[in-house]
């Protein structure tokens, strides 16, 4: 009766089964960063067969268990304890997976349950549905809080068996889904301190783009302290791709600049140009294809169709906007889910609090921008912010290991 | 001649990196780790390595381990401060049946405040009775505390299973554990144990006396013991003993990246002691039945009690301990011993002999050697 750990970790994705000619990359990829991040946890050894990954760690299979959740384009994990291929050795593992199950079964409360198993070895001498009975109905005793339901089963003991070894577990862990970060290539985000940013960047992690962030700070207008955010943040959303890598870039000669350019209405639309063409050089330093802002149409006045069309016309890549179909509070949520609310809600002065414009401009047109730019050295103001950035790595390791810039 | 001490489960000897990156934090770096100038923000930095190291050994974030001046305060903090911010959903406390004075003396004190408290059940063997104790876990049982290895016979405890047992049954409870005699020696990851709170002390581990730790879940609600200026997010306030903290750091990441060879080591070395014992006649071993942490040998000797038995050691240089050093004032008998089913009689004669770090096979043969001699000494002294 007494359990040891699980023997492994089984380890699902859905969505990469779809994907034909370029699978075999995806289960590459997914593997790849299977065992990034879990080797600060625990050395793992992985095995691949079916659709399936097997991931056997050396000790601390629940923390395993967990950093697996946050690596995309898994869409389930169960902790399995192996058997022989061999009916009455997989009944003696099925009791005592169940027995351990049951103990997280308050008294008096009752699960809907069934046995499912597959069967990925045809040699098997009984079929999936004969190896579900079988099981059941020696496993299955009266005075147990079980109620047999095959359609709706709260509780489900699974069993694969394989080629040399059958796999039984009781536990589904839903994972991330979306991709495995890097099957998509690389973008750059542009990061604030502010809530939107962060999760605009997760979400484009999620369906398998690896993200380069930026930010811009503007010292001695502002404190270490909003640098320090926005790093606490980067090192949060680090946890979700193999490591991140943040360039502050220094952006007060720039707003001094465009401050004394003029058409304060304006200054909002143009420093915005004026991050994005950083971030473009930045990109393409990084081999990035895309910019990705924390945009959501109309959450601020600033943020009109004419407004973002402005901002996109000084970019020279895409810009992705993952949050533009967003209400306020579907991100606030996300944010709060990812981790990154509590960091964002701190209250640190803005990047641009000084020089903002009074009444900022809501439908901005590109030839006024470019106008009060003639004003500006552009090329001069880019150079000198590219030469100050400073790139941090900032991967997460283990919890509390987190690796200096 | 060098003693050789046996009793590494009572304290065990500074190590050299940890006296190394604590010394300079008594000297030019004398900073109070509040002060916003560069000699506190050095203060302030090396405490949060600290936390780190702590926190890297145990898989939580930094801001999960609070520092307190050692096991009893961490034990302190996380029985009363867990309880009693839970008093308002609960009052039923679970104790462990063997657990440390200090856990025992928090329990005592929840009572007096009105927690109706009670023993976790153990089976006839002294294990833990995993169905009895669910029996006796209620909906308005809001904290559990377990002790992770007993610290007078090693005997390991189902932790982790015991944690999702109780949190079935009860929706508010708690779990802590004492993992002083643990760490560094097994897995003390808080996500395996699936528990709330562990406490530890840096000198089990080869840190400096004067620290210990408190690490918890996240969004765990808890009550401070005391009130002051903020420090450790207000869970415990006092300008930090940055000294101690940076020591237990250091002990603390050196422990985590030795621990499997040294419980490899330790099996060998209990292995060898117990095969060069086994000529004793009468001589018993208290091994647990299910897990046994090897680092700690609990002998029963025939005839003499082991308070006779360790002054003769002692005068051959073998230096051990009669039970748990912190009971050994008291001319109490240890409670934990009586409840893993030993008579009074039995719970006297019974020699703890715990090894650590610098234990080498010579030590132990020693040891072993003299342990024979006395007993065989003692017996005909009696008849």
């Amino acid at each position: 009766m007494n359990m040891s750990a699980p023997e492994a970790l089984l380890v699902r994705y859905g969505e990469l089964t779809l994907k034909g000619a370029n699978r075999v990359d995806f289960e590459n990829v997914l593997a790849r960063n299977v065992r990034l991040a879990c080797a600060p946890i625990a050395p793992v050894r992985l095995e691949r067969e079916h659709a399936r990954l097997l991931v056997f760690p050396e000790g601390r299979s629940e923390a395993i268990a967990r950093r697996l959740t946050q690596v995309f384009g898994i869409s389930s994990i169960s902790p399995v304890w192996g058997a022989p291929c061999e009916p009455e050795a997989i009944v003696e593992r099925a009791r005592a997976v169940l027995e351990d199950a049951l103990l997280s079964i308050p008294p008096g409360e009752t699960r809907t349950f069934r046995v499912l198993s597959r069967r990925a070895d045809k040699r098997f001498p009984l079929s999936s549905m004969e190896l579900d009975r079988l099981v059941s109905e020696r496993i299955v005793r009266d005075g147990q809080p079980l109620r047999i339901d095959l359609d709706h089963p709260e509780l489900v003991l699974g069993i694969e068996v394989r080629e040399t070894r059958a796999w039984i577990y009781a536990r589904r862990d839903a994972g991330p889904g979306g991709l495995p970060v890097g099957t998509l290539g690389r973008a750059v985000c542009l990061l604030s301190g502010g809530i939107d940013s962060p999760v605009a960047a997760w979400m484009a992690m999620k369906r398998g783009c690896e993200v380069v962030f930026v930010t811009f700070h503007s010292p001695p207008y502002i404190g270490e302290s909003a640098k320090q955010k926005v790093m606490e943040l980067v090192r949060t959303l680090g946890r979700w791709q193999r490591s991140a890598r943040l360039y502050v870039v220094p952006f007060a000669p720039v707003q001094e600049a465009v401050r004394d350019a003029g058409a304060e209405a304006y200054r909002t639309v143009v420093y915005r140009r004026m991050m994005h063409r950083i971030a473009t050089r930045i990109a393409e330093l990084e081999r990035a294809s895309a910019l990705i802002t924390g945009e959501s149409l109309g959450q601020v006045a600033s943020q009109t169709m004419e407004n973002l069309a402005c901002i996109e016309a000084a970019a020279g890549l895409p810009v992705l906007r993952p949050l533009l179909g967003f209400d306020k509070q579907e991100t606030i949520s996300r944010a709060e889910s990812i981790g990154t609310y509590a960091i964002s809600n701190v209250q640190e002065p803005d990047c641009c609090s000084l020089f903002l414009p009074r009444h900022p401009v809501l439908r901005g047109q590109v030839a006024v921008c470019e106008e009060i730019e003639a004003r500006l050295d552009v090329g001069a103001l880019v150079a000198q912010a590219l030469a100050g950035a400073e790139p941090h790595n900032l991967g997460w390791t283990a919890r509390g290991a987190k690796v200096r810039a | 001649m060098q003693p050789v001490y046996l009793d590494h489960a009572a304290t065990t000897p500074l190590l050299a990196s940890a006296r190394e990156a604590l010394l300079p934090f008594f000297d030019s770096e004398f900073g109070n780790a509040s002060s916003r100038h560069p000699l506190g923000a050095r203060a302030a930095a090396a405490r949060e390595r600290a936390r780190e190291q702590v926190a890297a050994a145990l898989l939580v974030e930094p801001r999960q381990v609070t520092f307190t001046s050692g096991g009893t305060e961490a034990a302190n903090l996380a029985m009363l401060g867990l309880a009693r911010a839970s008093a308002a959903r609960g009052r039923h406390v679970l104790v462990g049946a063997t657990e440390h004075a200090c856990v025992r003396a928090c329990a005592v004190q929840l009572a007096r405040e009105g927690f109706d408290v009670e023993s976790v059940p153990l089976d006839s063997r002294g294990d833990v009775d995993l169905a009895a104790f669910a029996a006796r876990v209620r909906t308005d049982t809001v904290l559990v505390a377990q002790m992770l290895v007993n610290n007078e016979t090693g005997a390991i405890h189902p932790v982790s299973r015991m944690a999702r047992v109780a949190r079935a049954r009860a929706p508010h409870v708690r779990v802590a554990v004492d993992a002083v005699q643990a760490f560094g020696k097994l897995d003390c990851a808080l996500s395996e144990l699936h528990a709330d709170a562990l406490f530890f002390s840096a000198h089990k581990i080869g840190g400096p006396k004067g620290a210990g730790a408190l690490a918890l879940a996240s969004h765990t609600p808890i009550e401070p013991l005391l009130y002051g200026g903020g420090q450790e997010h207000g869970l415990r306030p006092g300008t930090e003993n940055v000294p101690a903290i940076v020591g237990f750091g250091a002990a603390a990441e050196l422990a985590e990246q030795q621990r499997g060879e040294l419980l490899a080591r330790f099996k060998m070395l209990r292995a060898r002691l117990v095969s060069r014992l086994s000529s004793l006649e009468g001589m018993r071993l208290l091994e647990s039945p299910s897990a046994q942490q090897p680092s700690i040998v609990a002998l029963l000797l025939r005839g003499a009690p082991a308070e006779v038995t360790l002054h003769h050691l002692a005068q051959r240089g073998v230096f051990v301990s009669a039970g748990s050093a912190c009971q050994a004032r008291s001319r109490e008998l240890s409670p934990g011993l009586k409840a893993i089913g030993l008579s009074d009689d039995e719970a006297r004669r019974m020699l703890r002999i715990s090894m650590g770090r610098t234990t080498s096979e010579a030590e132990v043969d020693l040891a072993a050697d003299a342990i024979v001699e006395v007993a065989r000494e003692l017996e005909r002294i009696a008849s």
